[in-house]
């Protein structure tokens, strides 16, 4: 599989844990002493892209992997560290509404792209048929 | 990953919060009621809301396990009834006060508004969670 459907593929994981994480924070808002949870994948991508320098081994060439390779696996961060009312709950609806916001459309926008390339492939192939 | 098991929760909390808003109106209706089965007046009631989540693991993708929220118990109010003074009311003690249900119209109606804002809230995430399946589905097209 080339690089960027497997990164599409990460991104979609990635946008289908959240709204799983965002729901089950919403439908916990009224619930005492629940604490909201959060998905790291941005971060890890950027680091995996490049574009943001992390702890990583020297590589004699560009073209090389990285050690470990793309590892872009999305992961569940619990937030313990805030308080929003006294019963010790701490889901912010309008964070969370914001944040469903913008997993839809990163959704949205991994699927496109996913499509754009699919649909690439298959006019390569008809072309090659010809 | 699939998107259905967020369905789930949302149904979960939209199931919690109109249990919630069942018990205020049960509590509304009754804010008068000095007879229950029990004996004495009508108590508030209270619904307990815990974190539900997915007994077992299931293999694959599965490190989290929220799946919504759940009901634990429906208890009632312990706060002392309200007295009032009415010799001519039938339920009257002695000394002509009547207990009355430990309901405060205020509290039940600030009860309630959560509720539905919290509802709707489950309805706004249902609804982006039907987007992205229907959008799911486009893919390859």
């Amino acid at each position: 599989m080339t690089p960027a459907l497997y990164v599409l593929e990460k991104a979609l994981d990635a946008a289908t844990l959240r709204q799983r994480v965002i729901a089950h924070n919403v439908a916990n808002v009224n619930t005492p002493g629940f604490k909201r949870s959060d998905v790291s994948f941005e971060e890890k991508l950027a680091r995996a892209l490049g574009v943001e320098p992390g702890v990583e081994l020297y590589r004699t060439h560009p073209g090389h992997l990285p050690a470990g390779g793309l590892e872009l696996t999305p992961e569940v961060v619990p937030d313990n560290s805030t308080t929003m009312r006294q019963d010790g709950n701490n889901v912010d609806i309008d964070r969370e509404m914001v944040d469903l916001v913008q997993n839809s459309l990163n959704f949205n926008f991994a699927v496109q792209q996913l499509n754009g390339r699919l649909a690439m492939l298959r006019y390569v192939i008809n072309e090659g048929r010809r | 990953m699939e998107l259905l098991p967020a369905l789930a929760i949302s149904a979960s909390g939209l199931t919690a919060e109109r249990l919630r808003l069942d018990i205020i109106a049960n509590n509304l209706a009754n804010i008068n009621t000095t007879r229950t089965p029990r004996g004495g007046p009508y108590r508030r009631q209270v619904p307990v809301f815990a974190e539900k989540l997915q007994e077992a693991l299931k293999p694959a993708g599965a490190q989290f396990k929220g799946a919504g929220v759940e009901v634990a118990a429906i208890v009632e109010d312990n706060t002392p009834p309200r007295r009032v003074y009415d010799p001519s009311h039938p339920d009257a003690g002695p000394d002509g006060y009547v207990a009355l249900p430990n309901i405060n119209v205020v509290n039940e109606m600030v009860d309630m508004i959560t509720a539905t804002r919290a509802y709707e809230a489950n309805v706004t995430v249902l609804n982006a969670a039907k987007a992205m399946t229907l959008k799911a589905l486009e893919i390859g097209r």
